[in-house]
C-alpha cells in the first residue's frame, strides 16, 4: 500500500512540475528535397529531464519515398535513417530556432536486377536548422533546412541522394498533459 | 554593421546578375566560330539537302541525330563519318535552337525552343514525303524525346518511329545543379571541365539562364516517367545508358525503364553499356579512349543501323 501512495505521488509530482520530465516528442516527418522527391515518415525526439532540459534533443526519424513520391507512381523507392542531435534556443519562448546535426542510412531500390551494378546506399550526414512553434500544448511544429554533405554522383554514391532539403515535423510530446496546465502557460507566454 | 552585411550580400548579388563572360573568339559562343551546319545545312540537315526525295529515298530509314545541352552537331560527326558511303539510309543531323551559335543566343534560349528544332526537322521531312523517320539521341536530346513521345506527338505517325537514346540524363550526375535557382542568378555563368579542343564544339561558359531551363527540362520529364507513360503503338526505343556515366547520372536509366512502357505494356529495351564515359558514341577529342571504348561504339552504331529496317 505504501508503494502504491509512493507511486501515485511520484506520478503527481511528475504532473504539477512539468519542467522537471524529460521531453518525448513523437510525430510526423514531411520532407521536400529540393528538386526531387517528397519523401514522410515519423520522428522521435528526446530531451533529458534534468540536465540541459528542453534544449538538448536527441532524435530518431525515418523518411521514404514509399509515404512520398513513390506512392503508387514510378519514382524510386528510397528509405532514410537518421539518428540527430539538435540544441534548441529560447527556452519558454513560442518561437525556437534550432540546429541539428544529423546522420544515418540511405538506401534505394531500383526494381530490377539491370540496376544491380549502380550504387544504391550511402552513409547521411547533414547539419539543418530551423524554427520551432510550441505553445502550452504537447503540439509542436519544426521547420527546417537542411543539407546532405554527402551526395550521390552515380558512381561512389546512389544517384538520387540530393543536397538540399526542407523538411516539417508535426510532433506530440507524450510526457506533457493535455489540457489545463496552468503552469506550463504561465512560463511559454513569451514570444 | 547590419546596414554593410545587407549591403554586402546585395553587391554579391547584383554582381552576379547579368554577368556576361568575355568568350574567347576561338571557343564556341563567341561570335566568330559557329557550327559547321549553320554554315553548309546543305550537308548536315537532309530537309535542305534533298527537300524533294525520289519515291525510293522517300523509303529508305532516315536517322535524325540529335545532341545534347550545350553540344552541337559534333557530337554526332563519328556517326556521319561512320555511315559515310552507304547508301541504305539517310542522315540529318539537327543543331538544337541557341547551340553552336554565340553565347547570348544560348543564353536566351528555352528548352522548348531546343525541342522545336527536333520537331521542325521530323516535321519538315515527313511532310517532304520520308517515310521511315527515326531519331538517334544524345544525353538532352533524350529527355526532349521523351517529352515529345508523352505529349503524343508521334501518335499519329503513319510509319513506325525507331528511337535510340545515348546516356540520356534526366538526374545530373553533379548536384549542384538542383540548386541552380538560388545560386545561378548569383553566379551568372559556370565554367565547363572540357578537354582540350572541345571549346570549338561546346560551349565552354554555360549562361545559368540554360542551366535553370536544363533543370527545369528535367523536372518535367522526371515528373512525366513518375507518373508513367507509354509508347504508341507504332513507336520503338532503346535506351544505351553507361554504367559509369559521369555527366547523366546512371539511375536516369532506371527513372526511364521504370517509367515508360511499351504499346503492349512491356519494359523498353535498356542495355547498360561497360563504359565511364558520356555519350559513349562520341571518343574524338576524349582522351585515354580505350578499345574497349571503340568497340562499345561500333557495337551501337551497328545495332542502331540493324533496327531501322
Amino acid at each position: 500500500m505504501k508503494k502504491l501512495h509512493l507511486i501515485c505521488l511520484c506520478v503527481c509530482c511528475a504532473y504539477v512540475t512539468p519542467a522537471q520530465q524529460p521531453i518525448l516528442d513523437v510525430g510526423l516527418r514531411l520532407q521536400q528535397t529540393i528538386n526531387l522527391y517528397n519523401e514522410n515518415g515519423f520522428s522521435i525526439a528526446w530531451s533529458p529531464a534534468k540536465k540541459r532540459h528542453d534544449k538538448l534533443y536527441l532524435g530518431f526519424s525515418y523518411a521514404t519515398s514509399r509515404l512520398g513520391s513513390a506512392f503508387h507512381s514510378n519514382a524510386i523507392k528510397q528509405d532514410n535513417l537518421l539518428v540527430s542531435g539538435a540544441w534548441f534556443l529560447r527556452r519558454n519562448h513560442i518561437i525556437r530556432p534550432f540546429g541539428r546535426i544529423n546522420t544515418g542510412l540511405f538506401n534505394a531500390s531500383y526494381g530490377n536486377k539491370l540496376f544491380d551494378d549502380l550504387p544504391s546506399k550511402s552513409l547521411l550526414l547533414s547539419p539543418d536548422v530551423g524554427i520551432s512553434f510550441e505553445t502550452n500544448h504537447p503540439l509542436k511544429i519544426a521547420t527546417s533546412f537542411g543539407y546532405n554533405l554527402i551526395t550521390g554522383d552515380g558512381l561512389s554514391g546512389p544517384g538520387t541522394l540530393f543536397p538540399a532539403y526542407y523538411q516539417l515535423t508535426l510532433s506530440w510530446n507524450i510526457y506533457q498533459p493535455r489540457g489545463n496546465n496552468k503552469e506550463a502557460a504561465a512560463i511559454k507566454k513569451k514570444w | 554593421m547590419k546596414k554593410l552585411f545587407a549591403a554586402c550580400i546585395m553587391l554579391v548579388v547584383f554582381s552576379g546578375c547579368g554577368k556576361d563572360p568575355a568568350v574567347p573568339a576561338d571557343y564556341l559562343g563567341g561570335g566568330v566560330l559557329k557550327d559547321s551546319s549553320i554554315y553548309f545545312p546543305q550537308n548536315y540537315v537532309l530537309s535542305v539537302s534533298k527537300p524533294n526525295p525520289t519515291a525510293a529515298e522517300a523509303l529508305k530509314p532516315v536517322i535524325i541525330t540529335c545532341h545534347g545541352y550545350s553540344a552541337s552537331t559534333y557530337e554526332w560527326s563519328e556517326f556521319r563519318a561512320w555511315s559515310a558511303g552507304q547508301t541504305d539510309y539517310l542522315i540529318s543531323n539537327v543543331l538544337l535552337a541557341g547551340h553552336g551559335t554565340t553565347y547570348d543566343e544560348f543564353k536566351n534560349s528555352t528548352w522548348h525552343h531546343w525541342q522545336a528544332s527536333i520537331k521542325a526537322e521530323y516535321n519538315k521531312l515527313k511532310a517532304a514525303g520520308y517515310k521511315n523517320i527515326n531519331f538517334a539521341a544524345s544525353s538532352t536530346s533524350c529527355p526532349l524525346l521523351l517529352d515529345m513521345v508523352h505529349e503524343g506527338f508521334f501518335n499519329t505517325a503513319s510509319s513506325k518511329v525507331r528511337i535510340f537514346l545515348i546516356d540520356p540524363v534526366i538526374i545530373p550526375s553533379n548536384k549542384s545543379l538542383s540548386l541552380v535557382g538560388i545560386v545561378g542568378p548569383v553566379l551568372g555563368y559556370v565554367e565547363s571541365k572540357d578537354e582540350a579542343g572541345e571549346q570549338k564544339f561546346y560551349y565552354h561558359y554555360r549562361p545559368q539562364e540554360t542551366l535553370q531551363q536544363l533543370q527545369s527540362l528535367l523536372n518535367v520529364v522526371r515528373t512525366e516517367l513518375q507518373s508513367g507513360f507509354s509508347l504508341p503503338q507504332n513507336v520503338y526505343m532503346k535506351v544505351y545508358k553507361s554504367k559509369k556515366d559521369p555527366t547523366a547520372d546512371p539511375v536516369s536509366a532506371v527513372l526511364i525503364y521504370n517509367g515508360l512502357k511499351t504499346a503492349a505494356g512491356t519494359p523498353i529495351d535498356l542495355e547498360m553499356i561497360n563504359s565511364s564515359l558520356h555519350v559513349f558514341t562520341r571518343l574524338n577529342l576524349v582522351p585515354n579512349v580505350t578499345a574497349a571504348d571503340r568497340a562499345n561504339q561500333l557495337y551501337t552504331f551497328n545495332d542502331i543501323v540493324m533496327r531501322i529496317f
